[in-house]
């Protein structure tokens, strides 16, 4: 298995600015996480974790120190740069929210591919492998909107996916499920690392949690 | 993301609420469909109005005793103009394009005939006008130069005031009817078809001589009718029959005419003139129900790009860029009133359709109206959905995400 550094997180600060003051959601956080690897980022509501995720995400930036992700800091990247990090190199599961409305199964996993300028034939293909391999396909045509929160979870699996992304990130993915489903959803989850995909899971569940190799505990804003 | 994708989203999201859709449409319905019919209706009626125009001929010219500035256009108080005009200018020999030329008067007076009595107008003229304007002749014969030279108290009559006296279908040749007190007798009956002489319908013909001496008793004109040969140079023509008057009216290069020549090439061009500042005026006040229909597009698309705050922070996070987000919102409002410029357009010409058979004129509508309603509804919804679209680019991934 590879284990040079995917993400290599260094001294790396987020303070968040408002009329009530400023608030320092991190407060210098160094981590590295090489390729392959599971990680849980656990904690409290407050922790910093939410922001963590968003930064590892790159759909923030940080206030001050490094993020490297594949070597490359992206730390002072501009949105449209980032855009293109988050459309190749990391696939998001939310907890809600993760499908759009008014739209089929297949055109929400083709999503990513039409951003990143794939032709529409392409497009097709590999959705629907996508959603075979989540054994989802025969919902394909379905509107997002008419089909379980299990189902939803595996959509969100298989577009998180199209890309081949190098960062599977899952935010809560099982905040909305119950038990069986939940554990349902990690065992896919469990696959996706066993074929090498690097996955971050971020939870305040322990049986969540577990699923993982490596636990990582936040806790006022620094690794605890 | 290609241009096909951003419409089927723009029209997903559009049909998902419906009714809102065609609300927020109905400014630019409004405003496209009333532009398309009013300038349908324009066009209709100032083609209706150059057929009229056409039709009674634009190979003649009028020269009016009087002009406007001096307000006494067609009053008669101006007495400079005779019947040796009209011999003047029949007989110019450089005024090679003169074909007819009518002397006119105009009297108004009493006429009774079978126990009924009326004001009539009284035209006075030679047989010359009958060439010019030509009147239709229903029964009996024209004013001829015997007449004229004869002071023959004879008259033609108009079929409206034939049934104002007799009644209708009555052939009132040969009857005798009196005029101020003076006996007439009917020699023909005439109907103008125009329009714009139906007027003369309910007027008497009547020779010259008998109208000047005997009913007002004076020598000069209210009017002299010219045609041409050559409707071509018409214009050469009214400057050298100007020119003619002015000299033998002993007036200065200072001075101003004492006369005015009008002809219906001077008409249909005020016509135009008037189309045009109406079409201008329509375009403007047009343009505010679209500006109305344009804001109403815009509060609208802010509303959407809030309620759509959660789906934008998704498509950003997976990969979406300000350029695609910009285009996706751009399209939809563009797709909002391009719709309702179409239906617009439907309901406009549809309407105009209809009103057009029902005030029988032509139904015309062109195609640069049209094309110029597609255009500006576009430019609607690129004007009005701009803000809105650079509102949903610029959202931040997680603000958007996390949005409740």
């Amino acid at each position: 298995m590879n284990s040079s550094p995917l993400i290599q997180l260094t001294d790396l600060e987020k303070t968040y600015h408002s009329p009530a003051g400023d608030y320092k959601a991190l407060k210098g956080i160094s981590l590295t996480i090489t390729a392959g690897e599971f990680v849980s980022i656990m904690g409290p509501s407050g922790s910093g974790k939410s922001t963590l995720m968003h930064i590892m995400g790159a759909l923030d930036s940080p206030t001050a120190g490094s993020y490297r992700l594949n070597g490359k800091d992206i730390s002072s990247y501009n949105d449209d740069q980032l855009a293109e990090i988050r459309n190749k190199e990391i696939g998001f599961i939310f907890q809600s929210f993760n499908l759009l409305p008014r739209t089929t199964v297949l055109k929400n996993v083709e999503r990513p591919m039409v951003y990143a300028g794939i032709v529409s034939a392409e497009r097709t293909r590999r959705a629907m492998e996508a959603l075979e391999r989540m054994h989802i396909s025969d919902k394909a045509n379905n509107l997002s909107n008419h089909i379980s929160g299990g189902q939803i979870q595996r959509v969100a699996i298989a577009r998180a996916l199209i890309m081949n992304p190098s960062l599977l990130l899952a935010d809560e993915p099982t905040g909305n499920l119950d038990t069986a489903t939940s554990h349902e959803i990690m065992k896919i989850i469990v696959d996706m690392n066993k074929q090498g995909k690097t996955i971050v899971v971020i939870t305040h569940e322990e049986d969540i949690a577990r699923f993982a190799k490596r636990k990582i505990r936040l806790v006022d804003g620094r690794i605890g | 993301m290609n241009i096909n994708e951003y419409f089927l989203s723009a029209y997903q999201s559009l049909r998902s609420n419906l009714l809102r859709t065609l609300l927020t449409m109905l400014g630019i319905i409004i405003g496209i469909s009333s532009v398309i019919l009013i300038i349908a209706l324009g066009q209709g009626a100032t083609a209706s109005i150059t057929n009229e125009l056409t039709s009674f001929g634009t190979n003649f010219f009028s020269v009016n005793a009087g002009t406007f500035e001096g307000g006494s256009a067609f009053t008669g108080s101006v007495k400079t103009l005779t019947l040796d005009d009209v011999d003047a200018i029949l007989n110019d020999p450089s005024l090679t394009n003169v074909e007819s030329v009518a002397p006119l008067v105009m009297a108004s007076s009493v006429v009774a005939a079978n126990g009924e009595d009326d004001r009539l107008s009284v035209i006075g003229t030679t047989e010359e006008y009958f060439t010019i304007l030509k009147p239709k002749l229903i029964s009996g014969r024209l004013l001829n130069k015997d007449d004229e030279v004869g002071f023959s108290k004879v008259a033609l009559i108009g079929v409206d005031a034939v049934e104002t006296f007799y009644g209708e279908n009555f052939d009132p040749v040969g009857e005798v009817i009196r005029v101020d007190n003076r006996p007439v007798r009917i020699v023909g009956v005439f109907e103008n078809e125009s329009q714009l002489a139906a007027t003369f319908n309910n007027a008497l013909y009547i020779p010259i001589a008998i109208v000047q001496k005997q009913i007002l008793g004076q020598d000069h004109l209210q009017e002299i009718e010219v045609s041409v040969y050559d409707t071509d140079l018409i214009d050469q023509t009214i400057t050298d029959v100007e020119v003619l008057l002015r000299d033998r009216h002993d007036i200065d290069s200072e001075e101003n005419d004492d006369f005015t020549v009008q002809s219906f090439q001077d008409a249909l061009s005020t016509l135009e003139v008037v189309t045009g500042l109406l079409t201008t005026l329509i375009a403007a006040i047009s343009g505010i129900s679209l500006l109305v229909g344009g804001i109403g597009i815009m509060n609208i698309m802010l509303v959407t790009v809030t309620e759509r705050t959660k789906e934008i922070g998704l498509l950003k996070a997976i990969g979406a860029k300000q350029r695609d987000i910009l285009t996706q919102f751009l399209v939809e409002s563009v797709v909002l009133t391009l719709a309702g410029g179409v239906i617009g357009i439907l309901i406009g010409t549809g309407a105009a359709f209809l009103i057009a058979k029902i005030i029988n004129i032509p139904f015309i509508v062109s195609t640069s109206s049209i094309v110029i309603a597609v255009g500006v509804s576009t430019a609607v919804g690129i004007i009005f959905g701009i803000y809105p679209a650079r509102r949903a680019a610029r959202l931040n991934p997680i603000d958007a995400l996390r949005h409740e």
